[in-house]
């Protein structure tokens, strides 16, 4: 095999097979780390995973297969001289798209996950609470059980609810981080449905006694919900603990 | 040397040097989860926040999609490599039409979503599939499938016609445009230089099914793993970089509101299995037709599809694309706030 024909099949090989299975070396760390939260809903876990481990039992077989045996039509010439060759311009193209994705699979690679930032949230408030897969706010309000509601449940609640005062005074300990709005501050949590592409900010109003947090700072708050003369919710936080951020910085 | 001892000869160092070559593939696979496992707590100097935040949304559409690139290359595989010749053909009816009706259909008994489609497209190009067969089957699958039909159901239920509306139109502009690419008198220049190559290795691909599977694999790969990233790049970057609030602030209108969601619709790039919820908290803002016209556009044109097509239809053919189903989608969304 001529040198030029055996690094184009190398690097048909790093842009195939490599690529994904960084990618797939990438899901399965995640998802043994419990990581995996922070860029996919977890109901997907067991799918990405599974496929990953597909990616790589099909890598492994790949090295079995000589070097650029699935360039070959099973004759011999040599593929050098063929007319096939593309134009400089599309070259130029393919050649930069692949540098650029390389280096971007790379970059992931080395470079510790992270969650979206809270500026991002704040860009993406569209003043609408996000909707939750099947959950609407009907039946959230129907039910009355408080207990395990997160910032986007109430959210909902609060910009949903028809009778405010049917949650007057319910204790409610959430944690989010502080975005600035009504109140003394807005405690948001992004939710994701499937992925992290899809997140949506959901923030309430709270009624904080102390100084306020800074924007995108996390803190958990205790208290109670508060409806107000003009049927407007919010909380009055009774604690407030500043906190770093949490491992699951998502509500799904 | 007789001629009968040179394959048992010849064949022990083949399979001592496959070996050899698995331990190497295991070596370079335990490197990776090493290097992923190490680099990280290596690296103490945060991104800036909004490229920390792109990388953040496309590693997230990486990470998602990947799974169904998979699947879709695995079926890419069952259908180019063991599925008999005459067995898919044999059920197909004889009439253009006809057949791509039933090819836009397809998509309700193959289980991915809109990016696993594209591999298992090209699987059905290689198997001697029309261009416009095979592009109706692509428009239509993302939007005609069990999964989708079933999300859009929960999110807007039965109201404002939103759910048949995604469908029928779906269905329509997936046959629209299967029509018009079948009227084409050359259907292989519709087609990438690249992937014609790839058809020509792959169909004359020596070796027994197993081999052929794994060379597929590689080749699959190769063409779409590149657009994938890039797709999903681009939809990362996008999203840090165009405002939001400028593209909704002219939610109520009934016509800019329509070009607004389909605008957000090729830039989000969302998976069609989950878009009806994510539409769903624009439906207090949105005309009902800006919601449909989001719903159609999105599975069908958004950045992500785009760069996967690519490997396989000329950038001419996604112009066309592009301008049939953006022009469909308008006509239907603006007939749904009409009637509704």
């Amino acid at each position: 095999m001529s040198r030029t024909r055996r690094s184009r099949s190398l690097a048909n090989r790093w842009l195939g097979v490599g690529l994904a299975s960084i990618l797939a070396v990438m899901t399965l760390t995640l998802a043994a780390t419990g990581r995996l939260g922070l860029y996919l809903n977890p109901d997907s876990t067991w799918f990405a995973v599974g496929m990953a481990v597909l990616v790589l039992v099909g890598t492994l077989l790949t090295f079995a297969l000589p070097l650029g045996a699935e360039d070959d039509h099973g004759h011999d010439h040599d593929h050098d001289d063929e007319p096939r060759r593309r134009r400089p311009v599309g070259a130029t193209v393919a050649a930069v798209g692949g540098v650029a994705a390389s280096v971007l699979v790379l970059t992931a690679l080395v470079t510790p996950p992270a969650s979206l930032s809270a500026e991002l949230a704040m860009s993406r408030d569209i003043d609408a609470p996000p909707l939750f897969a099947g959950a609407d706010a009907v039946a959230l309000a129907t039910t009355g059980d408080t207990a395990e509601f997160g910032v986007g449940e109430w959210a909902t609640v609060f910009a949903t609810s028809t009778n405010p005062d049917a949650y007057d005074g319910d204790p409610v300990t959430l944690t989010g981080f502080a975005t600035p709005g009504e109140g003394s501050f807005e405690l948001t949590r992004l939710v994701i449905t499937h992925c992290v592409i899809d997140a949506q900010p959901a923030s309430i109003p709270v009624q904080a006694g102390e100084t306020p947090p800074e924007t995108g700072e996390w803190v958990t708050i205790t208290g109670v919900v508060r409806a107000s003369a003009d049927g407007r919710l919010s909380i009055v936080a009774e604690s407030m603990e500043r906190i770093d951020e949490p491992g699951d910085p998502y509500e799904y | 040397m007789t001629r009968t001892e040179t394959p048992a000869v010849a064949a022990r160092p083949r399979t001592g040097r496959a070996i050899v070559w698995l331990v190497t593939g295991a070596a370079v696979i335990v490197a990776l989860f090493a290097i992923n496992a190490l680099a990280p707590s290596l690296y103490s100097v945060p991104l800036p926040t909004r490229v920390q935040d792109g990388l953040t949304l496309a590693l997230s559409v990486l990470i998602e999609s990947l799974p169904f690139i998979v699947l879709g290359v695995v079926l890419s595989i069952v259908v180019q490599v063991w599925v008999p010749p005459g067995v898919l053909e044999r059920w197909m009816p004889r009439r253009a039409w006809a057949r791509r009706a039933v090819l836009s259909l397809l998509g309700m008994v193959v289980p991915v979503c809109e990016c696993g489609n594209v591999p298992f497209a090209r699987g059905l190009l290689m198997r001697g599939f029309t261009v416009s067969e095979t592009l109706t089957f692509l428009i239509a699958a993302p939007i005609v499938n069990p999964i989708v039909i079933i999300t859009t159901h929960q999110a807007f239920g039965f109201d404002d016609g939103i759910l048949i509306a995604r469908l029928l139109g779906g269905y329509a502009i997936a046959n629209l445009i299967g029509w018009l690419y079948s009227r084409h008198p050359d259907p292989d220049a519709l087609l990438t230089d690249r992937f014609k190559a790839t058809c020509d290795v792959v169909v004359h691909e020596p070796g027994g099914r197993g081999r052929r599977s794994i060379a597929q694999f590689a080749v699959e790969l190769r063409a779409v793993l590149p657009a994938l990233v890039i797709g999903s790049a681009l939809a990362g970057a996008v999203q840090v970089l165009v405002p939001r609030d400028a593209l909704l602030a002219i939610g109520s209108d009934p016509a800019l509101s329509i070009i607004a969601m389909m605008a957000l619709a090729m830039v989000v790039s969302i998976c069609s299995n989950v878009d009806a919820f994510f539409a769903l908290s624009f439906a207090s803002t949105f005309t009902p037709g800006s919601i449909v016209a989001f719903l159609l556009v999105g599975p069908l044109v958004d950045v992500k599809m785009l760069a996967l097509m690519r490997t396989t239809f000329t950038t001419r053919v996604l112009g066309g694309l592009v301008v049939v189903v953006v022009l469909s989608a308008f006509a239907i969304g603006t007939a749904v706030n009409l009637l509704v």
